[in-house]
């Protein structure tokens, strides 16, 4: 019976040891027969189940460990601890059969060959994969069309745009028609435009292929749109493990209020604990609870007079802001 | 194959006019060395022969050295860029040795008339006969290089810079090969040292056979110590994969 899980992680950890290395000559010198090394644990004991077809958004600060366990589970590194199946197979042994079912995409990093046309890398990957020439050929100018740049197919890779490469790099990694696509940062760079469209094609893709997709992206539209699935990550470990929606509803401050007084602030006033309104200005804005709203609300008019007030909800991406912040600064 | 043809300016300077201005210096530095020892022989031999060698082992050299692949392949283990064929139903080791050999193949083909031109315009003694056979060897010895260059690009799994592995190396190989100077000029001792490593089917062997100066027994020994060769290098370079693979950090991703 096929295992209706893709991914099936226990334990899974990775580490890693790099040295000190103080500043001057001194330290250069000594650094011959002395050093200091220093061990990072880059993604702390993770267990993840993913179910087939199910589209995850991975989003964490930098130095989270998302870009760590997205290699784990392509097979780029190996773990210190636990254990992964991916498609039934240990990744980082990375048996051909395992290799041809899934497939790594990394934003800003060429995996086409620079110097020749993407045509011709199409061509060799289709004897990499092992697909059929005809429905290979045909696969490319179907998702050509769909990315609208049937026009460049033939231009060496080293001539295009990055949006443009960005494009032929998509067409590549689906190809062979991955089980499981692994997306790092897939839209990064790109102009608005060229998000867009690389976005909506992904949904295209995915809604009529139905693969597998890890996803990381610091584009907070990329995960709202694509994933039905969220995992936060920090310091190596996973935050949260849930829906896009329960998220940004369960957030502690998600609504946003915005005040406006008729003269700049003399001193420096605050609210309680959490809200403090320096002197010199006269505009604020405050990322607020249902409950700190009505204490705002009642103490606000009595330090001036309010000439605009305004409360807006926070969307998907500034609510995740604030998250990577409050982990940031953990960091 | 295709990207070696893509860059037309670099692919004429490297597979024709490189070999033409390598060909002229070491055929005048011959007949500068047999000028000033005022002797028609050195270790036996003519000068005709020495021009001969001279000839062809700054042709075979040029296909039998790797060093571009070599970098390149240390380049993709220092930078990361080996993560997307490390993704992929690829070898590594065969990946660059399909590169290597179709680029040598390319450059052979557009330079290979040149010795011949020269060497039949200067009347030397070549055995153009043995060709086939001194390619067949060259091939085989290429083999090796290319193992070489994989168990040289492991060594970046454990240390950041390793460039100066391959420029060592082929430091050494251009002496060892018989590229510098033939090897029976070579004190006794060194000589058959030498001889008995693969390296001398790089240059020595497939070049001293061509032009006379060594026979066919001695020439076929360089199957033998090849295989040995290509035996022991690619032991170590599987170890050293294999374990660097478990130390590799994706870097760059």
């Amino acid at each position: 019976m096929m295992n209706s899980l893709a991914i099936e992680a226990q334990g899974l950890s990775r580490n890693y040891q790099t040295y000190k290395k103080a500043e001057g000559i001194t330290s250069s010198i000594q650094g011959f027969w002395k050093r200091e090394y220093i061990y990072k644990q880059a993604l702390k004991p993770t267990d993840l189940q993913v179910p087939r077809g199910q589209i995850v958004g991975l989003v964490g600060a930098n130095g989270a460990g998302k870009t760590t366990l997205l290699k784990l589970l392509s097979g780029l590194i190996a773990p210190t601890g636990g254990t992964a199946h991916v498609l039934g197979h240990a990744p980082w042994k990375r048996e051909a059969i395992f290799l041809k079912r899934i497939s790594l995409l990394l934003g800003q990093k060429n995996q086409l060959w620079w110097d020749i046309s993407p045509l011709d890398s199409y061509a060799l990957l289709t004897r990499i994969y092992d697909l059929d020439v005809i429905e290979a050929r045909k696969k490319v100018m179907e998702l050509a069309t769909l990315l609208r740049c049937e026009h460049v197919l033939d231009v060496q890779l080293r001539r295009l745009s990055l949006g443009e490469r960005m494009k032929m790099e998509i067409i590549g990694s689906l190809l062979h028609s991955p089980d499981i696509l692994f997306l790092d940062e897939p839209t990064i760079g790109l102009d608005i435009v060229a998000q867009s469209t690389i976005r909506d094609f992904l949904i295209r893709y995915v809604k009529s292929k139905g693969p597998t997709v890890i996803l990381t992206s610091h584009y907070m539209d990329d995960i709202a749109q694509l994933a039905d699935r969220l995992l936060l990550m920090s310091q190596g470990s996973l935050m949260y493990d849930g829906t896009v929606e329960e998220f940004a509803a369960q957030a502690d401050r998600n609504l946003q209020l915005l005040v406006r007084f008729e003269k700049d602030f003399l001193t420096e006033e605050r609210i309680g604990l959490d809200f403090v309104l320096p002197a010199g200005q006269r505009e604020f804005t405050f990322s607020v609870t249902p409950k700190d709203l009505a204490v705002l609300m009642s103490r606000l008019p009595q330090l001036g007079e309010i000439v605009d007030l305004r409360t807006e909800e926070m969307d998907f991406e500034g609510v995740i802001r604030k998250f990577l912040e409050k982990e940031s600064r953990v960091l | 194959m295709i990207s070696n043809l893509e860059y037309r300016i670099n692919f004429i300077v490297d597979a024709l006019i490189q070999p033409c201005i390598t060909t002229v210096v070491e055929i005048v530095l011959w007949m500068a060395i047999f000028r000033g020892a005022g002797t028609d022989m050195i270790g036996g031999f003519t000068r005709e022969y020495y021009l001969a060698y001279a000839l062809w082992a700054t042709f075979v050299a040029r296909i039998s050295t790797s060093w571009l692949y070599e970098f390149r392949m240390i380049e993709e283990v220092e930078q990361g860029t080996i993560n997307s064929l490390l993704v992929r139903p690829l070898s590594f080791y065969e990946y660059y040795l399909s590169q290597m050999l179709g680029y040598k193949f390319v450059t052979t083909i557009f330079s290979l008339w040149i010795p011949i031109v020269v060497g039949i315009y200067l009347d030397l003694p070549v055995h153009l006969d043995r060709l086939p056979i001194i390619f067949l060897l060259i091939g085989y010895y290429l083999f090796l290089v290319h193992s070489m260059s994989f168990l040289i690009s492991t060594f970046a799994f454990y240390l950041n810079k390793v460039n100066y592995f391959t420029s060592t190396k082929n430091l050494a190989l251009w002496l060892l090969t018989g590229e510098l100077f033939p090897i029976d000029l070579m004190p006794e001792a060194w000589r058959d040292f030498v001889l008995s490593l693969p390296f001398v089917s790089g240059v020595y062997l497939p070049i001293g056979y061509l032009t006379g100066r060594i026979g066919f027994g001695v020439f076929i020994q360089g199957f033998q110590t090849v295989t040995l060769g290509l035996i022991i290098v690619n032991v170590m370079g599987y170890l050293l994969w294999a374990q660097g693979l478990k130390k590799y950090s994706g870097t760059g991703a």
